[in-house]
């Protein structure tokens, strides 16, 4: 996952304030944090010679920009398919007792994680226990998992 | 001139090259993922060598030529890892102890940097050196 | 629901969904077990004699003259055959005096020979789910290989006897050459040996049970991984073909272990079979004839000896006939050169690298997928299982059955 200082580092580093923050490293924060997008940034945009860093900046921020509101984001083509997240979720094992909580796949449609076509797919991400107000800092997926196919930002 | 580097060669299993395997064994996917040799930082250095580099991997038994790649493990000089392939094959002789296991897991071969022109042995041609 | 023949787990909640020829969805397999299923799509083989095509019935009998004229034919794969096709093939084995064996003969034999004699306690994976507290995976990666096996039963999910199950009741320990994408899950428990350095590593962990300081390793550790074990209540340990290769003629070190662990609490062992059905090979054998594999029918009586292994008789047969199993891409290059010069007869459902190279290919319908029958899982428990997939193709069975009756 890049770092706040990775997306500074693309970033004009004049701090001109033109993105309604006192600095660019302030900036690059709240890109991280998804509270900024990339074209507020104005000059980034505007200025020719900062082509190559713009192009750039927006490839690290893809994934980060298709994070879901949880922050959780899903990196299919490293996936096993293991089902170590679907089975170790306290969402899944809450919701089915019998099934994902014993290691089978799950069935019910309450479930957050479950593997299909080989691969992770999240639902009910307003379930996750990093959501909402009663927020925690769950890491279950992310600590079972073999290969960092899950991540949060 | 970079050098010749001596390692042991152990065998081992990677699921998205045997999930390519397993779709077909004459794709470029399972090549691509099947030709390759994980090779610690340090020796890496030693054979000038940059993910990609085709090696050239030598032993009593025969010879690849296949794709060098930087291992993220801890360090391991000296020791070199291949997933279980035609490839890795070409390597395994067939007598250790009473020639009833293959010494797979610890295959000695020295690497080297090939010419520029060397591609990394096709299945074809290991086939053709099979029917041989 | 379906089961997955990918590998020795047997995965019995598959859910799959085909149209038109092609996958459109499954849930639950692994990414190992969709490619397994995606293949029933790619690269299927036609019946055919020296590279051109011809119709199965002349493909049967062209292979039933050539196993009936060789004077010591081999009859190899089977691990991933149901037993119902293994047990056609044992008759075959008797009717033509053919060498029979398969891929536990280089790998996991000399560890199955004891389990199935009892010499080395076993159990099942339901019991681990249970009971276990401390998995070991020693020369073994199941993440890579048996993707769902921590998920289903050693790792994470809840048990009988361990509700808290991962988060506080288990423990998992690696012992590997590298780290593997196991070893990253357990790492606080990853213990490194060398090539070859298992047999010391097991000689360590026998000194400080004993309360010796151990010879190799780093001693803290391995002082802090001896009295995990002796606070462990039931263990299990999955060797893998790094520990089975390293060990080799020293199995009985392994022994020794065991009954020094099984003195001090409960620890049990299961083979970390790879192929679906290598076990069931196994068992079959044992029953039918009194050896797990590496038998000779020639004569009349099963003879077992490493002369019948596949990897020498490839060079003393002179035809062989493959089910199931593509050893010119497994085996070392010289057994493969070997089985390359003889008239090879292929049963496959699949185009590999050994049917590129026989004489007679014979295709097959998928099990699991298309055709149905019985297989023993790693630890041991037999699972049946139906076809999904509708075909006109012949099972394994069915194909044995027509040679024999040819000869
Ligand atoms: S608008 Fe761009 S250049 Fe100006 S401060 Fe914000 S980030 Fe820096
Ligand atoms: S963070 Fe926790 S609750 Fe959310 S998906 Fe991951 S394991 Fe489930
Ligand atoms: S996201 Fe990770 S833990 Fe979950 S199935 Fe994929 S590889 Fe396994
Ligand atoms: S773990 Fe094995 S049996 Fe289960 S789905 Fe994966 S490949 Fe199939």
């Amino acid at each position: 996952m890049v770092g706040a200082m990775e997306i500074y580092m693309l970033l004009p580093k004049t701090n001109c304030k033109k993105c309604g923050l006192p600095t660019c490293m302030a900036f690059a924060v709240g890109l991280l944090g998804r509270e900024k997008k990339v074209d507020e940034c104005t000059p980034l945009i505007e200025e020719k010679k900062y082509e190559a860093k713009l192009k750039k900046l927006r490839e690290v921020m893809a994934p980060i920009e298709n994070a879901s509101e949880t922050g959780l984001i899903i990196h299919p083509e490293r996936c096993f398919g293991c089902g170590n997240c679907v089975v170790a979720c306290p969402v899944n094992v809450a919701a089915e007792p019998t099934r994902s909580a014993v290691g089978l796949g799950p069935e019910s449609e309450k479930v957050i994680l479950r593997v299909e076509d080989g691969v992770v797919v999240a639902n009910n991400l307003k379930e996750c226990r990093r959501f909402g107000p009663n927020k925690t800092l769950c890491n279950a997926c992310t600590a079972t998992c073999p290969s960092k196919a899950i991540e949060f930002v | 001139m970079a050098e010749v580097v001596e390692v042991i060669i152990v065998t081992v299993r990677d699921i998205f090259q045997d999930e390519a395997g397993r779709r077909s064994r004459f794709s470029d996917e399972y090549k691509n993922l099947s030709a390759l040799i994980i090779l610690d930082k340090q020796d890496m250095i030693r054979l000038e060598a940059k993910d990609g580099q085709k090696l050239l991997v030598k032993n009593d038994v025969g010879s690849v030529v296949v794709a060098a790649k930087t291992s993220e493990d801890d360090m391991h000089p000296g020791l070199a890892f291949m997933y279980n392939s035609p490839w890795s094959n070409q390597l395994v002789s067939d007598n250790v102890c009473d020639g009833s296991i293959p010494g797979n897991k610890r295959i000695k071969a020295t690497l080297s940097t090939t010419e520029e022109n060397m591609d990394i042995t096709q299945i074809s041609e290991l086939q053709a050196r099979m029917q041989s | 629901m379906a089961i997955c023949t990918g590998c020795s787990l047997l995965c019995e909640d598959i859910v799959a969904t085909y149209e038109n020829g092609a996958l459109t969805h499954v849930k639950n397999l692994c990414r190992k077990g969709h490619g397994h299923f995606q293949a029933a799509f790619t690269e299927r083989t036609v019946p055919m004699i020296d590279g051109e095509q011809v119709t199965l019935d002349r493909a049967i009998a062209k292979a039933a003259e050539i196993l009936k004229s060789a004077k010591s034919p081999l009859l190899y794969g089977w691990s991933n055959s149901t037993l119902e096709a293994q047990a056609a093939g044992i008759k075959l084995a008797e009717k033509l005096g053919a060498t029979m064996d398969d891929t536990s003969s280089f790998c996991q034999g000399i560890l199955m020979e004891r389990i199935l004699s009892g010499k080395i306690p076993s159990c099942t994976l339901d019991d681990v789910r249970n009971y276990a507290d401390t998995s070991i995976f020693w020369g073994s990666d199941p993440s890579s290989s048996h993707p769902r096996h921590l998920s289903r039963f050693s790792y994470y999910p809840r048990g009988e006897k361990r509700q808290k199950s991962y988060e506080e009741e288990r423990t998992c320990i690696v012992v590997d050459v590298r780290k593997s994408a196991t070893a990253r899950l357990c790492s606080n428990y990853y213990f490194r040996v060398a090539p070859g350095g298992d047999a010391q590593f097991m000689e360590a962990i026998l000194a400080v049970l004993e309360g010796k300081i151990p010879k190799v390793g780093d001693k803290k550790k391995m002082i802090e991984l001896g009295s995990h074990l002796k606070k462990t209540k039931w263990g299990v340990i999955f060797p893998g073909p790094g520990m089975i290769d390293s060990l080799q003629d020293k199995m009985e070190l392994f022994e020794r272990l065991l009954a020094k662990l099984n003195e001090i609490t409960t620890f049990k062992v299961i083979p970390m079979v790879g192929h679906y059905n290598m076990r069931g090979f196994n068992e079959l054998m044992l029953e039918k004839t009194g050896f797990i594999n590496r038998v000779s029918f020639k004569g009349g009586a099963a003879a077992h000896g490493p002369e019948h292994s596949a990897l020498v008789a490839a060079k003393t047969c002179d035809a062989a006939l493959v089910i199931g199993s593509d050893p010119l891409s497994a085996l070392p290059f010289c057994t493969a050169h070997a089985l390359a010069r003889l008239p090879l007869i292929a049963i496959d459902p699949r185009r590999s690298l050994t049917t590129d190279a026989a004489k007679v290919v014979i295709p097959s319908a998928i099990s699991g997928l298309e055709a149905g029958g019985t297989a023993v899982r790693m630890d041991g428990v037999k699972i049946k299982f139906e076809p999904i997939i509708d075909t006109n193709l012949l099972s394994d069975e069915q194909i044995l059955t027509r040679i024999m009756e040819a000869i």
